[in-house]
């Protein structure tokens, strides 16, 4: 974990609302971070925005980390406002990964800027040759900036059927799971989408990994601000009750049946 | 010139003011990677209840303006988990700390004071969270009665000769007079403020953003209110004052200073960089070396009010 301040190499929009921001970080990538985990970025040198902002990686070359993210309030708008060139403040690598389980077949999910970790997770299975399949989805076409490659296992849906199939993650993680030996679902997204894939999983006993999001202070475990519920004792090192874990030491990724939504 | 930093509280000397607040700085450890604490004045813990707590269900903290509201519900781990596991770790934090305890009732206080006084503790003294609600008083909070801040302040004094701070809470109507409470009750000094009470509403949900609806707001945004606070007790008590809210660079130490505070701490500034209060240090020496000052205690209420 270092701060750093990366220079910004790209940042700009991919597709409707969502752009994309690359940094040459070569602390925070000398650090070795894998798919999962997060940085935490200071939107602005002024005070009048305290905390940082947590971000999913959604790439990593060399030096070279991408972040994926949607204009959703003051913070996202100022982040969009970095030109190329700039200097931008981050403090990573934070957080934990995902975890392959031995002889299960991966299946991602992304939904909305939730793809960002999945894609970078997605591009490391491929890169290491492991069978699994990667599902996105999104509103409608617009909201899309990649390709819908079935045959390579990659997935895209839209609720308005756009592009690729018609319809939410849903339908197509229950038809793809089913049909799988031993699937391991890896998810990330809006919260609905969360719930939904976890009481899947819960139904069919997939095994499952969901990133969550929660607003943080310190994102170091001191502040105790981004706590979850849970139910496993197994991950309670850093709260002080089974209650409650943080999801900036303990997380993002939990074991789907561990954690409750509110 | 050389500046001369180090400061006294009641007998107790410090190599600088410049202090880190409680819940923002863990128990003094877990900012190795990222900082060097021994370079800071004083290292306040988060609060240490008698037992562990897990704090409030999320969500618990949200941005406003220049600040953040908190609603933790003093998560922590309890004296004995404190005692056991940070205790014994305490010489690599590096410089001197000070243990802040809270309670709901003045046996509980009293009983996290003894555990550390009974183990040596080797901890230069305490600091007493007030903002607690007292179930022994229709869950009256201690801050903001004097009585009872008084008689919580006196039952403390009576256990330790360590150093003794009874932080305030700007909630409530006369904070100086709170302050002198806890001056005629022993206090060797008091710190000031905790948070302010805030609330920050989603006009989509009509949701408040933390679960308790109302939570305690800190940051940039209450650095006036408290430098009124420490104005205001510093011309009812002689006492020190130790400054707090808001505070992100040397400039902001000395309004505080100037105000009449002793020495400060920085809170909700080392959430973005746990270096924070550290830079300020030099940044502090900096100012003093400019203003021909040759000791900061020549600043302390040196504000010059308007007639
Ligand atoms: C998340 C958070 C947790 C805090 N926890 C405690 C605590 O346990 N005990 C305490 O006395 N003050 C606590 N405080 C209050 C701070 O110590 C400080 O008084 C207040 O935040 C104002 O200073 P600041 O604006 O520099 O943060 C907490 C503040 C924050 C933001």
């Amino acid at each position: 974990m270092v701060i750093e301040r990366a220079s910004v190499t790209a940042n700009e929009l991919i597709a409707e609302g969502i752009f994309q921001m690359n940094v040459s970080a070569p602390k925070i990538a000398g650090e070795n971070p894998s798919p999962g985990q997060f940085i935490n970025i200071s939107v602005i040198d002024s005070w009048f925005h305290p905390l940082r902002r947590p971000m999913s990686i959604a790439g990593r070359e060399g030096e070279s980390l991408k972040i994926i993210y949607k204009i959703f309030g003051a913070g996202t708008r100022l982040l969009s406002e970095f030109p190329v060139g700039s200097f931008i403040d981050l403090l990573g690598p934070l957080g934990n990964t995902f975890e392959l389980t031995e002889g299960a077949t991966p299946v991602l999910v992304g939904g909305g800027v939730g793809l960002a970790p999945i894609l970078w997770f997605d591009e490391t299975l491929r890169s290491n040759g492991i069978d699994h399949t990667t599902i996105i989805g999104a509103r409608h076409s617009g909201e899309h900036f990649l390709e819908h490659c079935p045959k390579e296992g990659f997935i895209l849906t839209t609720d308005d059927g756009t592009v690729g199939i018609k319809g939410t993650v849903l339908p197509t993680i229950e038809s793809i799971c089913l049909e799988m030996e031993n699937p391991k679902l890896f998810a990330c997204g809006p919260e609905p989408m969360l719930k939904a894939v976890k009481q899947f999983a819960e139904k069919e006993t997939v095994l499952c990994e969901l990133s969550v999001e929660s607003y943080m202070g310190c994102a170091t475990g001191i502040c105790q601000g981004c706590a979850i519920e849970h139910k496993s004792s197994s991950i309670s090192e850093h709260s002080y009750h089974e209650r409650f874990s943080l999801v900036c030491l303990d997380g993002p990724i939990y074991n789907a049946k561990d954690i409750r939504f509110p | 010139m050389s500046c001369n930093l180090t400061v006294e509280i009641a007998g107790v000397s410090f190599k600088n003011p410049i202090f880190v607040a409680s819940g923002t700085f863990g128990y003094g450890l877990e900012t190795q990677e990222l900082t060097d604490s021994s370079s800071l004045g004083a290292v306040i813990t988060k609060s240490i209840t008698r037992h562990p707590r897990e704090g409030n269900p999320p969500p618990r903290i949200v941005e406003t303006p220049s600040g953040m509201i908190n609603s933790i519900g003093l998560a922590n781990m309890g004296v004995e988990r404190y005692i056991d596991t940070v205790i014994p770790r305490i010489d690599e934090i590096g410089t001197a700390v000070i243990t802040n305890i809270a309670g709901f009732s003045i046996d509980d206080y009293l009983y996290v004071m003894e555990k550390l006084e009974a183990c040596k503790a080797p901890i230069c003294g305490y600091e007493i969270n007030i903002s607690c609600p007292n179930v022994e008083a229709g869950r009256m909070e201690f801050a903001v009665d004097p009585e009872l801040t008084g008689r919580l302040t006196e039952s403390l004094r009576e256990v330790t000769k360590k150093l003794l701070i009874i932080k305030l809470s700007p909630n409530v109507t006369g904070i100086a007079s709170i302050a002198l409470a806890a001056e005629q009750a022993g206090a060797d000094a008091v710190s000031a403020i905790n948070t302010v009470f805030g609330m920050s509403i989603d006009t989509q949900s009509r949701s408040p953003y933390v679960q308790t609806n109302v939570g305690g707001l800190s940051g940039p945004a209450v650095r006036p209110v408290g430098i009124a606070c420490v104005y205001k007790i510093s011309r009812k008590v002689n006492i020190p004052i130790i400054g707090i809210g808001g505070i992100t660079s040397a400039n902001d130490a000395v309004e505080y200073i100037l105000a009449g505070a002793s020495v400060v701490q920085v809170g909700t500034a080392n959430y973005k960089n746990a270096d924070t209060a550290r830079s300020m240090i030099d940044e502090l020496e900096l100012y003093l070396a400019e203003n021909g000052i040759e000791n900061l205690s020549e600043l302390t209420g040196g504000v010059i009010p308007n007639e």
